[in-house]
């Protein structure tokens, strides 16, 4: 039997992981993509590499998803990741408060977590604010998205997986029955319109799911809420810095090379192409981040940018679930040949493709399990270095 | 960010399949205290769909969107495009020089990233190492365990301001050689083979522009410079353990 | 596709004297190319002239004569600061080969080429004045 055409659209984090896992397990991979790997949400994520400490309070099901993530990927991608731990600090009675709550969750998400006193969190991160009350170290860590997203790329594409950037998605084709059996495509680096045919069409477009879906007539309850962030010029810390309290605008800075990068907001917006930064949430991000490390005000602004994060909509921004869902059309909208993966956040890429992959295989009636959890990932320049 | 806006004519590059290259002229309302890569994407989102471009991060931490702005080597995601026009001025974008064309300013690297990995140029290292002005000594004890990304975002500015790369597609090329000598003749002494050879360290001509060019602290310049010292003593240490 | 025009290559050698988006090193390197360019010009020319002075003693005082013509001198002159600008920029990239001054290379060729000013001008006087 010929292997099963899996044709995944978007190379963003769900993509890429989505076409090595598929890879793994067998299948003919295609992945189309508009624009170049990563040129949406993924490449613009702030880069923190979660342990679940931020979800460990009101949305335990992400905790629990990020530190087994987290723990799996330093393991596999060394190379993408700044494995240096984290600090959740306390300023003032709130966060205190707030703190008793975190132990209970941290604990229950079985999130290793250190109880540090000020001086001994000082001179772990020496530009932290001095007035700090208490800290928590947890192993966050930090990763390069790009980098991220290319070790998988590469890894799907030395296991046979084509990756068609520049190709746009612009239509499905639908057989008689309701099923879907490929996507109506543009070829951007030459303007030629094709037509691919596969078994299964897997939509990854993160916040954009809605727009692949409805090519289907069918809908996905995402709701696209970009953020903004602001990365700086200087290196102040090694770790993730987070406040101890709910999650809230500028509440993370975390290192990347030779910067540190504050965020991040929360909005709603009508045109997810062009989103702009808006510059009362950039003064935001200054003046937050500077709560956590005053001399952030003494750095120079290196970029600011945003990026639209796919929310499961059950809540409204933050309070919505960061969790992931993957959905098969057939059992929302009698569509067959067709699903959609959201949600979710960039620690949790590998499970968001193994969920896929999961429900692809069931859906195809083939028994191959996910072998993405041990097999640690290539080069990511092999991405660049492989034929396609 | 200023209430000014200004005017500005955005010239792109465009090359598809078969088709010769020229530019197209967009008129744009900007802020001047955007990036160019604002308003390349901003071209695409309300312009002209057909416009391809490569972009990741947006903060210079990725490397994907390197061009030529007015002929010069950027990053576009930090160059505001108050230091590289005026109000009512020209934008001329196009794509890094000495890579083949995917389409329009999006260019394929990957020469640059094979090259990088023959060399062995660690993505990540540990901080000690990776910060380059500072001596072994000014690090506090125990900073070592901390490992970071490394500074050559693999851009790609290096090799297309490079005037040695423009005329020899078999050099190494800046950043490669940069990464080689993070890398250091002591830990790899198979790299003399590689580096040591007429498109390795002795094809740069002293032109300097990686180090003009170069948006992430890597100085390649120097590092080459250095890179010829540690060959220079392997080989004369050489000739005296042999007699 | 046909994007050989963007790719690197021998033909290519007309980019060196480029000047649009150089930098100082850079302007270093286009000046290094031209007064390489020029010396070897004038080595060939100079072979040339010796072979014309093995004609005779009507030759070599027809020679004389013209040496002293100001465009000769002008000439002269710029082969002389031909090889000061080369032989000092030649300098520039041995001292930065071995590590001297490389985070300063622009200050180091500002001042290697003051150097060569004040040197040219010396030379300059010298010759219009002799």
């Amino acid at each position: 039997m010929s292997k099963p055409h899996a044709i995944i659209v978007g190379a963003g984090f769900t993509g890429v992981a989505t076409a090595h896992d598929l890879a793994l397990r067998g299948f003919d991979v295609t992945v189309i993509e508009r624009g170049d790997i990563c040129n949406g949400t993924s490449g613009r994520t702030h880069g923190l590499l979660h342990c679940g400490g931020r979800y460990a309070v009101k949305d335990q099901e992400s905790a629990i998803e990020c530190i087994d993530e987290n723990t799996l990927l330093r393991k596999i991608v060394p190379q993408a990741i700044e494995p240096n731990g984290g600090l959740f600090i306390a300023l003032d009675d709130s966060d205190l408060a707030y703190g008793e709550a975190f132990i209970d969750g941290c604990e229950a998400c079985h999130i290793p977590l250190e109880q540090l006193t000020p001086q001994q969190a000082l001179r772990l991160e020496p530009n932290i604010n001095p007035r700090l009350l208490t800290a928590f170290l947890i192993p966050d860590g930090t990763f390069d998205p790009l980098r991220l997203a290319l070790s998988f790329a590469a890894n799907a594409k030395k296991n046979g997986a084509r990756f068609r950037t520049y190709t746009e998605a612009k239509g499905l084709i639908m057989d008689g029955t309701g099923r879907v059996t490929g996507v109506r495509i543009l070829d951007r680096q030459s303007n030629k319109a094709e037509e691919l045919r596969g078994d299964i069409l897997v939509n990854a477009t993160g916040a954009w799911a809605g727009e692949i879906a409805e090519m289907a007539g069918a809908d996905v309850p995402v709701k696209p809420t970009p953020g903004v962030m602001v990365a700086y010029d200087q290196r102040f810390v090694q770790r993730a810095i987070n406040r101890l309290n709910k999650p809230g605008d500028g509440d993370i800075v975390l290192p990347q090379r030779r910067m540190v990068v504050v965020g991040t907001t929360s909005f709603e917006i009508d045109d997810l192409d062009y989103v702009p930064v808006l510059d009362d949430h950039v003064d935001l991000m200054l003046e937050r981040g500077a709560e956590l490390i005053p001399a952030i005000r003494n750095a120079r602004i290196r970029g600011k940018y945003m990026a639209t994060r796919p929310l499961i909509s059950s809540g409204s921004g933050r309070s919505a679930a960061r969790t992931f869902k993957c959905y098969d059309h057939k059992e929302t909208h009698n569509v067959e040949g067709f699903v959609t993966i959201t949600g979710g956040k960039a620690t949790t890429l590998r499970a968001m493709a193994e969920k896929t992959a999961d429900v692809v295989c069931e859906k195809l009636g083939l028994n191959a399990p996910c072998q993405t959890k041990e097999v640690p990932l290539v080069s990511y320049r092999q991405y660049y270095a492989l034929p396609n | 960010m200023s209430q000014n806006k200004w005017k500005i004519t955005l010239k792109i590059h465009r090359q598809k399949e078969a088709e010769a290259p020229h530019f197209d002229e967009f008129a744009l309302d900007v802020d001047p205290d955007e990036y160019v890569l604002d308003a390349v994407e901003r071209v695409w989102a309300f312009m002209d769909r057909t416009v391809c471009f490569r972009h990741a991060c947006h903060h210079s931490t990725c490397g994907a969107c390197g061009m030529r702005v007015n002929g010069v080597e950027k990053l576009t995601c930090i160059t505001y495009i108050r230091d590289v026009t005026q109000d009512g001025g020209t934008l001329k974008v196009e794509p890094l020089r000495n890579f083949p064309v995917i389409s329009d300013l999006a260019v394929d690297m990957g020469s640059l990233y094979s090259r990088l990995d023959t060399v062995g140029a660690r993505s990540v290292l540990p901080v000690t190492q990776a910060e380059a002005e500072k001596k072994p000594a000014d690090w506090p004890a125990g900073d070592e365990q901390y490992i970071r990304l490394a500074d050559c975002i693999e851009c790609g500015l290096c090799i297309s301001a490079c005037p040695s790369a423009a005329t020899s597609s078999d050099y190494l090329g800046p950043a490669v050689l940069a990464g080689a000598q993070a890398n250091g003749l002591k830990r790899n002494p198979e790299l003399l083979g590689l580096v040591d050879t007429e498109d390795g360290l002795w094809r740069c001509h002293s032109a300097f522009e990686c180090t003009a060019v170069c948006p992430s602290f890597v100085d390649p310049a120097r590092r080459i410079m250095d890179l010829r010292k540690q060959v220079f003593v392997e080989r004369f240490s050489r000739v005296f353990r042999r007699s | 596709m046909d994007n050989k025009h963007n790719l690197p290559s021998p033909a290519k050698f007309w980019t060196w004297f480029n000047p649009i988006g150089r930098q100082t090193g850079g302007w270093a390197f286009i000046l290094n190319r031209v007064t390489a360019l020029g010396l070897t010009f004038y080595l060939f020319l100079h072979l040339v002239m010796l072979g014309q002075l093995a004609q005779g003693p009507e030759a070599y005082d027809g020679f004389v004569a013209l040496m002293h013509n100001p465009i000769i001198i002008i000439g002269e002159l710029l082969v002389v600061a031909a090889g000061i600008l080369h032989g000092l920029n030649g300098v520039r990239i041995i001292l930065t080969t071995f590590g001297v001054s490389i985070t300063r290379q622009k200050q180091l060729f500002y001042a290697l080429m003051a150097v060569a000013v004040v040197a040219i001008l010396v030379f300059g006087i010298r010759m219009f004045t002799a």
